[in-house]
C-alpha cells in the first residue's frame, strides 16, 4: 500500500459541537489532506453531515448550534472571532444533497456566485460560465440552452450544474453532502466520474450513505458512529481490513 | 352502522353544497344588482364628463356671420337641425328627470364654435355636444326658451340672422375627476406602502432576531388590520391633514393626507402577504446562495426577493383593491368634495367616495352610485387579469418556484 504524501488542508483538533444541550459531534480529530477525496460515511444521525458542514460554517446558520476546539484551515482557525466567513464559503465551496439550482437561467445560476464578488466584465463571465460547465461535463449539453432555466433540466443534470456554479467560484475545496441521493443511477455514475475528474484540481470531501460510492471514488474514508469518529485511514484499508470492529460490522451491512 | 355513516356523510356533504350556493347565489346578486341598476347609466360620457355643469352666458364673436351649413353626418329622426346656423338640437331627460334642449350636432365651421363669453369679456367658449341650450335671446324678437322644445328654438333661429345672448349649460353628474383622484390616490399610496411593507416584511422574516419583541411586532401587526377603517381615518385627520398642511399649499384633507393614511391602512396587509410569500421561498436556496459566498443581504434581495415576486403581486392587487374599496377612512383624510378639477394638495373623492355623496343627496341617486359600481367592478377585475397574467409570465420565465 503507498500513500501519496501530501500537505494537510484541514487539520481538525479536539472538536465539539452541541445543538442546545445536546452534544452532536465528540472530540473529533481529523487531518484531511489536499487534493484528494475524502468520504465521510456512517449511519443516519452520526453527525457526518454536522461535520461536513462545519468546514464552511453552515452551521453557524443554526441558532442553537454551538462550536469548541479548533478547525484548522490552510493553517487559519476558521472559527476564530473576525473570520471572513464569506472568503472561507469562496474558498470551500458546498454542494447539497437536493439538486438546488435557482430559478433562474442556467447562465444566471453560474454567474451567480462571481457577480456577487463583484465581477461585471461580460466576456470574464461568459468564459467563467464556458470553463465551469466544461469541469462540470454539462457543456456539451446545454451550450446551445444557456438562457433557458435550470428547471427545465433533469436531476442529473441539476446537480452537475450545481457542482458547476460552486467551480465557478474558483474554490480549493468542494464539500459534498450526499451529491447523488436523489439522482438514479445512470446519473450517479456521471457524478461520480465527474468528482475523480475533479479531484486534479480540488479537494473533495463527499458524504455518502452508499459504501460502493465511497470504495470506488475516495482516497481517505472516515467512520462516523454516533458523533464520534471510529476509524479514518485510507479507503483501500478501511474496506479491505477495518481495525474496528464497528466498522467492519457496518460496511458488510450489519447495522445502519 | 354503515347506514349511518352514509346519513352522517350525505349531511355534512350537504352542508358544503349548500353553503357553497349561498355563496354564489350572494355573489350573483350583488353582481345581478350592480348590473341591472347601474347598466342605463353606463356610457363613455359618464366617464370622461366633469360633475359640476357650469352655465355659460355668451354672444357671437365680431364678425361671425351666418352661412349655409350642411351637416357632414347623418342626423337622427328626432334631431332637428338649422343649415344656416350648423346647429342640431334635440329634446332629451337630464340625470334629475327634467325636459331639456340639447345640443346633438355642431358643424365644425358654424357660429357656435366660436363664442364670445359675456361673463369675462374676453374669453372663448365653445358649444359642444350634449350642452343644454337655456335660452337664446335676439334683438328683434321674443328670447326661444328651452321649454318651447328643439322644433320651436330651430324655428326661431333660421327666422333671425343674429342672436343678442345665448345661455347654456356644460354637461354634469361625470365622474372624470373622481376617476382620477382613485388613480393618483393608488398610485401615491402604493408608492409609500410597498418599499415600507416589504422592507418590513424582509426585516421581520430575514434579519430580525427570533425574540419576545418580535413576536410582539408582529402580534400588533396583525391587531391593525382589525381595527375599523374609519379609525385609521381620524388618525389621517389628526395627523396626516395637518402635517400636509404644513409641508404643501394644502388647507385641508388633500389626496396626499388621504394616501398617507391609506398606507397606513395597507401596511399590515402587505407586510403580512409578502412575508407569507417569503416565507415559502425553499431554505435551499438560502444555503445555496450562502454556500456560494453571497453576503446574507445578497441573498435576501437576489434570490429570495424575486422568488416572494408572486406573493408580493398579490399583496400588491389586495392593496389595490383596498384602495379603491376604502371610503370611511377617506371621507376623513380627503373630505367629500366632489372635484373636476383635481389637485394632490386640495379636497376631492375617490370613487366609492362618490358614491357615499350620491347616496347622501336627497333624494338619494341609486342609478349613478350602481353605475360607479359597476365601473368600480370593472377596474377591480382588468387588475386581477393583468397581475394574473403577469405572474404567470414570470412564472414561465423561472419555472416552478416563481
Amino acid at each position: 500500500m503507498t500513500t501519496i504524501e501530501s500537505n494537510i488542508i484541514f487539520d481538525i483538533k479536539d472538536l465539539n459541537l452541541y445543538y442546545g444541550d445536546k452534544i452532536a459531534l465528540k472530540q473529533i480529530n481529523l487531518a484531511i489532506h489536499e487534493k484528494e477525496v475524502t468520504a465521510l460515511i456512517g449511519p443516519s444521525g452520526c453527525g457526518k453531515s454536522t461535520f461536513l458542514r462545519t468546514l464552511n460554517r453552515m452551521n453557524d446558520l443554526i441558532p442553537s448550534c454551538k462550536i469548541d476546539g479548533d478547525v484548522h484551515y490552510s493553517d487559519e482557525n476558521i472559527y476564530r472571532n473576525g473570520m471572513d466567513i464569506i472568503g472561507l464559503r469562496k474558498r470551500v465551496g458546498m454542494v447539497f444533497q437536493k439538486p438546488n439550482p435557482f430559478p433562474m437561467s442556467i447562465y444566471d445560476n453560474i454567474t451567480y456566485g462571481p457577480k456577487c464578488q463583484g465581477i461585471k466584465d461580460k466576456k470574464e463571465l461568459k468564459e467563467i460560465v464556458e470553463s465551469s460547465l466544461k469541469q462540470a461535463a454539462l457543456w456539451d449539453e446545454v451550450k446551445d440552452r444557456l438562457k433557458e432555466s435550470a428547471l427545465s433540466l433533469s436531476g442529473g443534470q441539476q446537480q452537475r450544474l450545481c457542482i458547476a456554479r460552486t467551480i465557478a467560484m474558483k474554490p480549493e475545496v468542494i464539500l459534498m453532502d450526499e451529491p447523488t441521493s436523489a439522482l438514479d443511477p445512470v446519473a450517479t455514475a456521471k457524478i461520480e466520474d465527474l468528482v475523480i475528474e475533479l479531484k486534479k484540481q480540488y479537494t473533495i470531501i463527499i458524504v455518502t450513505h452508499n459504501m460502493q460510492q465511497a470504495a470506488r471514488i475516495s482516497d481517505k474514508t472516515a467512520f462516523f458512529l454516533l458523533g464520534e469518529i471510529i476509524e479514518y485511514g485510507d479507503t483501500s484499508h478501511i474496506f479491505s481490513t477495518p481495525d474496528h470492529k464497528k466498522t467492519e460490522e457496518y460496511i458488510t451491512g450489519r447495522f445502519g | 352502522m354503515s347506514n349511518k355513516r352514509k346519513w352522517k356523510d350525505g349531511f355534512l356533504q350537504g352542508i358544503t353544497y349548500l353553503a357553497s350556493f349561498f355563496s354564489i347565489a350572494a355573489l350573483l346578486m350583488i353582481i345581478g344588482f350592480v348590473f341591472l341598476n347601474g347598466f342605463k347609466l353606463l356610457n363613455w360620457d359618464l366617464i370622461t364628463h366633469n360633475y359640476v355643469a357650469v352655465s355659460h352666458i355668451a354672444d357671437l364673436k365680431d364678425g361671425a356671420e351666418v352661412g349655409v351649413y350642411e351637416a357632414t353626418k347623418t342626423l337622427g329622426d328626432d334631431v332637428y337641425y338649422s343649415s344656416k346656423w350648423g346647429l342640431g338640437l334635440r329634446d332629451d331627460i337630464n340625470i334629475q328627470g327634467k325636459t331639456v334642449v340639447v345640443v346633438d350636432y355642431v358643424h365644425p365651421d358654424s357660429p357656435f364654435v366660436m363664442l364670445n363669453d359675456k361673463g369675462v369679456g374676453e374669453a372663448d367658449l365653445s358649444l359642444s355636444i350634449d350642452y343644454e341650450i337655456i335660452r337664446i335671446a335676439f334683438e328683434n324678437t321674443s328670447s326661444a326658451l328651452s321649454v318651447y322644445g328643439s322644433e320651436a328654438m330651430i324655428d326661431i333661429l333660421d327666422s333671425q340672422d343674429t342672436f343678442r345672448e345665448l345661455e347654456y349649460a356644460t354637461t354634469g353628474g361625470g365622474i372624470r375627476g373622481s376617476i382620477i383622484t382613485t388613480l393618483y390616490l393608488i398610485a401615491l399610496t402604493l408608492v409609500m406602502a410597498l418599499p415600507i411593507g416589504i422592507g418590513s416584511a424582509i426585516y421581520l422574516n430575514e434579519y430580525a432576531p427570533n425574540n419576545r419583541l418580535t413576536r410582539l411586532i408582529r402580534s400588533l401587526i396583525e391587531t391593525l388590520t382589525g381595527i375599523p377603517s374609519i379609525i385609521y381615518g381620524l388618525m389621517g385627520l389628526a395627523v396626516f391633514v395637518p402635517l400636509t398642511i404644513r409641508l404643501t399649499d394644502a388647507t385641508g384633507g388633500n389626496i396626499i393626507s388621504g394616501a398617507m393614511t391609506l398606507s397606513v391602512i395597507l401596511l399590515p396587509i402587505v407586510i403580512r402577504t409578502t412575508e407569507e410569500s417569503l416565507k415559502v421561498v425553499p431554505d435551499d436556496y438560502r444555503y445555496a446562495s450562502l454556500a456560494l459566498g453571497a453576503s446574507k443581504t445578497q441573498t435576501t434581495f437576489k434570490v429570495i426577493l424575486p422568488n416572494a415576486f408572486s406573493g408580493i403581486l398579490t399583496a400588491t392587487i389586495l392593496a389595490i383593491g383596498r384602495i379603491i374599496g376604502e371610503s370611511a377612512a377617506l371621507v376623513f383624510a380627503i373630505g367629500t368634495a366632489i372635484k373636476d378639477e383635481v389637485s394632490l394638495t386640495d379636497k376631492s373623492t375617490s370613487l366609492a367616495v362618490h358614491i357615499w355623496a350620491m347616496m347622501t343627496d336627497e333624494p338619494a341617486n341609486i342609478e349613478l352610485s350602481t353605475t360607479i359600481a359597476i365601473i368600480i367592478l370593472m377596474i377591480v377585475l382588468i387588475l386581477n387579469i393583468s397581475v394574473k397574467f403577469l405572474s404567470r409570465k414570470m412564472t414561465k420565465r423561472f419555472g416552478a418556484h416563481a
